[in-house]
């Protein structure tokens, strides 16, 4: 069978896809934003895209890995209602941090238990994480029955201003994820994930040890989810049980349109954190586009069942033209 | 070799019977009177018709297999309710009309999934849980953020009282064992069912022995949506009221409740009966536990939990190491 | 280095169905064991109790003289056991280096995978057999994109990386060319010279004969003879490796039955192509049994299922004089066409479901509506019954049928049709002899009553018993025309190979 120009470039470059939608995106919407680039709006817009970039790099990697994790939205809402609960609006930083800790914990903790039953009871992903993600909404709930609370103000200020060297902080947080993926890329773990998402058997009879990458992808995950609650909540300053659950979504489109292929095995993370970008940027002309407020919603879910169907659009054209 | 097994469905029920006996036992549970018993019993059925008729089309997607599941099931509830609200504004002559367009909204909404699933390849838990959204905004922008109308005195007399008060049963279980009735025949002794059950366990045989496989599909999933649309009409005929948060409370339930019923979540195995005792058993524990006073979160976390359980029992995946 | 590894009465089941019952296996040191046995036999679970990838229900496995017991495949692979698979066990979207290496990359400080040294070593190995592949082969390509001859080359380079001191190959020369196929012999020797033990897995009686030293044959799961490879020739190794000589028997006693072929032309295919076919033409008369052979992938797959509107294909196919051109295996099973396809569990049945819903899939809506089952339960009881299917009832589940019997429901459920023209891919693999037998009368009678039937068959002693044409195909071609005194063994393996005169008389 010959593969195609397309197919090969994307095989090789899964992300230059999203880069052709992230400039795209970057140009109108400097259309309607004439002052993106300003050193305000540029980190009022990254501090915004971060949660949501933080939780589908965790995405990215599970599904890498051949699974899906749909608790992410779960574990964010949980971190947010422990963060708000536990130091409150007057906290001191000693306490944040103290809890920032504690929520990592609880990210690694939420994906280990996906993980268990995922890679050692063998159990669906997607219906596990639904299942899971009841769970952890439950507990979110649990801790924080009605949204208030927060975190003191100085505290969520310091995430939203700072601007080191002149570039909001939410740059140096991408550089830092990305530089460790590369790491982690090139190292034998990064083999294992691609091999596993790649072909699980196959894998398995090379001695590849699927089971533990399996559910290192979900503790990974966990982790990831939990960072980007700590994102959300110190952007939002405040407590809301439910403020996770619309960003499984958002995680799991940021990777479509991040060129990597749902099934496993294929792509990166840049990608992602390129699709996350894009879609927040997609969120930010919507808002800027003059769109009548009671369309919003729609708009914005339409776009994003365009962007995860955009794949399959372009298979179906190319087949069509083949 | 024979192994003495209870059926899915007669565990569910049996399961069922004995929480209502323990309920009993409870401070403020269900009483030890019979009179009382028998009506809470009636009642908890009563309630257990609407998750029920949700749970139909769920019936139908999951056992079509390639990881079917329809998560807009909620939203498109909620969004015929509305309609059917609107639409009949008090008379009953727009009954008839309404319920057409409840049907024919939802069948939308189920052969939109469809396509997406079908020709695009999104996978069915990512393509439904877009179109959610999607409905979701299509609600706000019906309904502007309030909505006027009112259902009709004939509805309620249909569905929320008893046909006679000498029968203290209500029409809506008597019009929930016609609607499983009709399940059966649709499952059991027409083509599309067993054909619905082929595609579940395997596309391929299904394709090399004549079946559509396509066309199950957009089939499967436009009726799945002009069932849950049915759930809409009933429920705001069983409420009177409608309000934008009516049918996401179902969504996971009807999930579960195919579960608990024995449907293998991974298709190609199950019956709408198994739904109907899993609907009766969640509408039991929920109401348990309202009874108990436990709080929202506490019952996402028993929902959640109790799936979790029930994929542990029924939905291991082959072991790589055989 | 071990010296020597045995497998005692090994027993391995899957589901129902008994791969092996009394497996048995020593391999030495400086040894070629040829590993031998018709389809099914049980000779690919053997590899894979040796190499740790299934686990045993039964029997033990010594190394040295010792038991051992391979948790995994990772235990296997530290005793120094390493496997080339049938089934290949690449990524498809990773590169050759990446595969070769997977989970023994060499590393530089921080755990960083040394991909200069990587690609040195990925090239030292190609280097194994260079000139005998493209030269686009290169250490970084995508496996994706190479040829099936490049990725079994591959998958010998991977088995080979870690220097094991056993290596199993199975089937690894099914789809290299002779140049290939020569050059891993020349590593085989290679190998036995530095103390390696190699067991060779094949169907090829030429190249067994070739390189092995020692052989040992299995049959329906049962070791049934070992030996010296100096003691023994062709016709006892086959001998040893089919059940009965009835069923030649019985192959001999069906046979040419040439006089009784109608001579009207019932199915014509001309200038057959698709992505695995190159101009394929041929006719078939009513009532002719042709049978299409040559090694495994030829396109066999390709043209059974394109005739049955499964692939798309441009061409012309007439079926008596009037085209037709079948879209979907719906269209193909209404104009009277019938496909038995190759891999029983993935094409051919729903394995959950019960014996009457395999039997009725196509039928259904012949049942009106709602569908009278007791009428459809009568139908395929009586199908049932005139195939000898041996079931607990029609609702047990197919699950629970042995080989033979569920390839019975597979044919069964198209019977229940009465199809003009019956495809049939392989249909006898994995079944049981006593079936096999069963399955040529029925072909026979089938052939008789008039059907149309062209039937591929990786058993080249049912080609030869069963039909009087035979078409062998190589690399989606149809390369020779074999017949009556042309269709002989000699003939039929020369034509697979890709020789194109066929020996023997031209009539």
């Amino acid at each position: 069978m010959r593969s195609s120009g397309w197919e090969s470039l994307t095989g090789r470059q899964p992300a230059l896809f999203a880069l052709i939608l992230l400039v795209l995106s970057v140009a109108i919407n400097l259309i309607v934003q004439p002052n993106m680039f300003a050193r305000e709006t540029l980190n009022s817009n990254m501090r915004v895209f971060l949660p949501i970039i933080l939780m589908a790099v965790g995405q990215a990697i599970v599904i890498l890995g051949g699974g899906i994790d749909i608790s992410v939205g779960g574990i964010a809402s949980i971190v947010n209602a422990v963060l708000a609960t536990r130091v409150g609006l007057d906290g001191s930083p000693g306490d944040m941090w103290t809890y920032v800790l504690v929520s990592l914990l609880i990210g690694l903790l939420a994906g280990g238990i996906n993980g268990f039953f995922i890679s050692y009871l063998r159990l669906q992903p997607i219906i596990t994480t639904y299942a899971t993600s009841f769970l952890y909404g439950g507990f979110a709930l649990y801790v924080l029955p009605n949204p208030g609370g927060g975190i003191p103000g100085d505290i969520a200020g310091l995430y939203r201003s700072s601007t080191p060297f002149g570039l909001p902080l939410a740059f140096y947080v991408i550089a830092i994820v990305l530089l460790l993926w590369w790491y982690l890329r090139s190292t034998r773990y990064g083999n294992f994930l691609y091999a596993v998402g790649g072909r699980a058997q196959a894998a398995y009879e090379t001695a590849v040890p699927v089971n533990w990458v399996q559910f290192s992808t979900y503790v990974v995950s966990g982790l990831m989810a939990a960072l980007s609650g700590v994102a959300i909540t110190m952007l939002s300053g405040s407590g809301n049980a439910d403020i996770g659950s619309p960003m499984t979504l958002n995680s799991i489109t940021a990777v479509v349109i991040g060129g990597n292929a749902l099934s496993g095995g294929m792509g990166g993370v840049a990608g992602p954190v390129m699709g996350a970008i894009t879609l927040g940027i997609i969120q930010n002309i919507i808002s800027f586009a003059d769109i009548n407020t009671w369309w919003e919603t729609f708009v914005r879910a339409t776009i994003i069942v365009v962007a995860l169907a955009a794949p399959g659009l372009v298979n179906l054209f190319r087949r069509r033209l083949l | 070799m024979k192994r003495v097994s209870i059926s899915p469905p007669v565990a569910a029920l049996l399961l069922a019977v004995v929480l209502f006996a323990l309920s009993g036992l409870l401070p403020n549970g269900f009483g030890s009177d019979m009179d009382v018993a028998r009506a809470q019993a009636t009642n908890i059925v009563r309630l257990a018709v609407f998750l029920g008729v949700i749970a139909a089309g769920q019936t139908l997607v999951i056992i079509s297999g390639g990881e079917g599941i329809d998560l807009s099931a909620g939203a498109v509830v909620t969004l015929t309710a509305i309609l059917t609200y609107i639409i009949v504004n008090g008379a009953d002559v727009r009954v008839l009309p309404a319920l057409l367009v409840a049907l024919a909204v939802g069948g939308l909404v189920g052969l939109i999934n469809g396509i997406g699933i079908t020709f695009l390849r999104v996978s069915p838990f990512v393509m439904t849980l877009g179109m959610a959204g999607v409905v979701t905004g299509a609600i706000i922008v019906i309904t502007h953020g309030s909505v006027t109308g009112k259902v009709a005195p004939i509805m309620t007399r249909l569905i929320a009282r008893p046909l006679s008060p000498s029968l203290q049963i209500p029409n809506a279980i008597l019009i929930w064992i016609l609607f499983g009735i009709l399940m059966w025949l649709l499952l059991e002794r027409t083509t599309f069912g067993r054909n619905l059950f082929a595609i579940g366990v395997n596309r391929v045989t299904a394709k090399l022995s004549g079946v559509n496989v396509t066309g199950m599909n957009l089939l499967t999933y436009s009726l799945a949506g002009a069932l849950a649309g049915f759930g809409g009409f009933l429920l705001v005929g069983n409420t009177g009221v409608v309000h934008l948060q009516l049918g996401q409370p179902f969504l996971f339930p009807s999930i579960a409740a195919v579960a608990v019923g024995g449907t293998l979540l991974s298709g190609g195995k199950g019956s709408y009966w198994g739904t109907m005792a899993g609907a009766i058993t969640l509408t039991l524990i929920t109401s348990l536990l309202t009874t108990m006073q436990m709080p929202e979160s506490v019952r996402q976390m028993v929902l959640g939990g109790t799936l979790l359980i029930l994929i542990s029992i029924y939905g291991r995946q082959r072991a790589l190491r055989q | 280095m071990a010296e020597s590894l045995s497998a005692r009465n090994i027993v391995k089941r899957y589901g129902g169905v008994v791969a092996l019952s009394d497996g048995n296996l020593d391999v030495h040191a400086r040894e070629v064991v040829a590993l031998i046995g018709a389809n099914g036999s049980g000779k690919s679970t053997m590899s894979k109790v040796i190499n740790g990838v299934v686990v045993l229900d039964g029997g033990q496995l010594l190394l040295d003289g010792k038991p051992v017991h391979f948790p995994s495949p990772q235990a296997a692979k530290n005793a120094g056991i390493s496997t080339v698979f049938q089934e290949l066990s690449l990524i498809p979207q990773m590169t050759v280096a990446e595969n070769i290496w997977l989970t023994r990359e060499p590393l530089n400080g921080f755990g960083v995978v040394d991909r200069k040294a990587v690609k040195t070593r990925t090239e030292e190995l190609l280097a194994l057999f260079e000139g005998t592949y493209k030269t686009t082969l290169h250490p970084d390509s995508p496996i994706v994109s190479l040829p099936p001859d490049e990725r079994q080359i591959i998958e010998i380079l991977k088995a080979i990386s870690f220097d094991p001191w056993l290596i199993i190959l199975d089937e690894a020369t099914a789809s290299l060319d002779n140049r290939q196929v020569q050059r891993l012999f020349d590593l085989v020797a290679k190998w036995k010279e530095q103390g390696k033990a190699i067991v060779f897995v094949s169907h090829r009686m030429e190249e067994i004969f070739r390189i092995a030293d020692t052989y040992t044959v299995l049959r329906n799961g049962r070791t049934v003879g070992a030996g010296s490879i100096k003691d023994i020739n062709e016709q006892q190794l086959i001998k040893l490796m089919i059940e009965k000589e009835s069923v030649l028997g019985f192959l001999r006693g069906e046979a040419k039955s040439g006089e009784k072929i109608e001579k009207e032309v019932s199915l014509e295919v001309q200038n057959l192509t698709s992505s695995a076919l190159r101009d394929v033409s041929f006719r078939v008369h009513k009532g002719e049994l042709l049978g299409i052979g040559g090694l495994q992938g030829q396109g066999q797959y390709h043209l059974l299922h394109s005739l049955f509107g499964d692939i798309p294909y441009v061409g012309t196919v007439k079926l008596f004089h009037k085209e037709v051109r079948f879209k979907h295996p719906r269209e193909a099973m209404r104009g009277g066409f019938a496909l038995v396809p190759g891999d029983r569990a993935r094409e051919g049945l729903l394995y959950i479901r019960s014996i009457l819903d395999n039997m009725l899939l196509p039928s259904w809506r012949r049942y009106g509506m709602p569908l009278k089952v007791s009428t459809a339960r009568k139908d395929a009881a009586q199908t049932g019954l005139s195939l000898n299917l041996k079931m607990a009832g029609l609702d047990a589940p197919v699950s629970s049928l042995s080989g033979g019997n569920a390839q019975k429901v597979v044919i069964g459920k198209w019977l229940m049709r009465n199809p003009q023209v019956l495809l049939l891919d392989d249909p006898t693999k994995g079944v049981d002899v006593g079936s096999k037998a069963e399955f040529y009368s029925l072909l026979t009678g089938l052939s008789e009553q008039g059907k149309t039937i062209l039937f591929y068959s990786s058993d080249d002693e049912e080609l030869i018993g069963l039909c009087d044409r035979v078409l062998v195909m190589y690399d989606g071609m149809i390369r020779t025309e074999l017949s009556g005194t042309t269709l002989t063994k000699t003939n039929l393996i020369a034509a697979s190979l890709g020789a194109t005169q066929p020996h023997g008389e031209v009539a």
